[in-house]
């Protein structure tokens, strides 16, 4: 394997937390909410995750991540969870993809009891995949250096003559 | 002979009454329906509704596309942190197999070749994700190759 005993991997309990537990009809059907709710976390996790390209640096962004994932369906199991189990089940049993477009009466309950319980707005159908800017206090990863090689073929001092092209030049019809 | 045969055999074959039927050789043209203008007006509204329906279509579909990335946008941070954490855990676990198992060969250092690193030029202590048949080396076949169904041929 590649991995060699001088790379640096967080121990076992350091990467052992409560996992979200729930399946994909439940992920689905709880979706938007969730994203509105932790819309931050997620965003720093992906905006680390992006930038390191190492899981290594955002182990402590990802168990947000997650902890907020599993603060969310704890409220919503508090609060909703006869519409919520009534509009992943309608997701999981009308279509083979689980799609949205089934399923308007169910989630109209479900977006009616987590507005009045949470107080969360389902978001537009297409917020998530839009772009923004997300303001993060972690500082950004350096740069990589630009490489300055010693045996470089040297330039043309600034000063050398630089006399008109003797054949014309290639875009003669724009000269 | 009888009278009854010779009747017979003296009635001629003659046209009927009035002549025979004339022959139609002339064209008949076949009927139409519509002119060349209904037509051209018939395919131009038949097409016409047919966009329109189309475009109505592929705006709902176009919709329901975005509402699934958009949904799908949202979990695909969850489980790529579950995703990392379980990664690093089997990074570990694989390398004290290693470990274990090569303890006894001389001159073996781990992840390496007797010591020659395979990438020279990275730094030290860069995380280089293993190609799948060296993740799952340690693991029974039957979980490499449920692994390489799902990664490799999807």
């Amino acid at each position: 394997m590649v991995i060699t005993s001088s790379v640096n991997l967080p121990s076992e309990e350091e990467l052992t937390v409560p996992e979200l537990n729930v399946s994909t009809s439940a992920l689905r059907a709880g979706a938007f909410h969730l994203g509105k709710h932790c819309e931050d976390i997620q965003n720093e996790f992906l905006l680390c995750r992006s930038e390191l390209d190492d899981p290594r640096g955002c182990i402590n962004e990802g168990k947000a991540v997650t902890g907020c994932a599993i603060n969310f369906f704890q409220k919503v199991k508090k609060s909703c969870y006869e519409e919520f189990m009534q509009y992943a089940t309608c997701l999981d049993r009308s279509s083979g993809d689980m799609a949205f477009n089934r399923c308007r009466k169910t989630q109209q309950v479900f977006d009616g009891c987590v507005k009045d319980n949470l107080g969360i707005d389902r978001p537009d159908f297409g917020y998530f995949t839009e772009a923004r800017i997300h303001k993060s206090n972690r500082p950004a990863p350096p740069k990589p250096e630009r490489k300055v090689y010693p045996d470089a073929t040297p330039g043309l001092p600034d000063d050398a003559p630089r006399p008109a092209a003797k054949y014309g030049s290639r875009f003669h019809w724009l000269e | 002979m009888s009278t009854v045969a010779g009747d017979l055999a003296k009635k001629q074959d003659l046209p009927p009454p009035g002549g025979y039927k004339k022959i139609p050789f002339a064209r008949i043209p076949q009927k139409s329906y519509m002119s060349g203008f209904q037509m051209f007006a018939a395919y131009i509204t038949a097409t016409g509704i047919g966009m329109g329906v189309y475009y109505l279509t592929a705006k709902e579909i176009r919709q329901e596309q975005i509402e699934m990335r958009s949904a799908r946008n949202v979990i695909q941070p969850i489980l790529l942190a579950e995703r990392d954490r379980e990664f690093l855990k089997q990074l570990s676990r694989n390398r004290k197999e290693e470990e274990d198992l090569m303890k006894n060969v001389e001159g073996w250092k781990v992840g390496t070749w007797y010591g020659e690193p395979i990438y020279k030029t990275e730094p030290e202590d860069k995380l280089i994700t293993p190609i799948l048949k060296e993740f799952y080396v340690h693991a029974s076949y039957d979980d490499y190759y449920n692994a390489s169904t799902l990664k490799l041929w999807s």
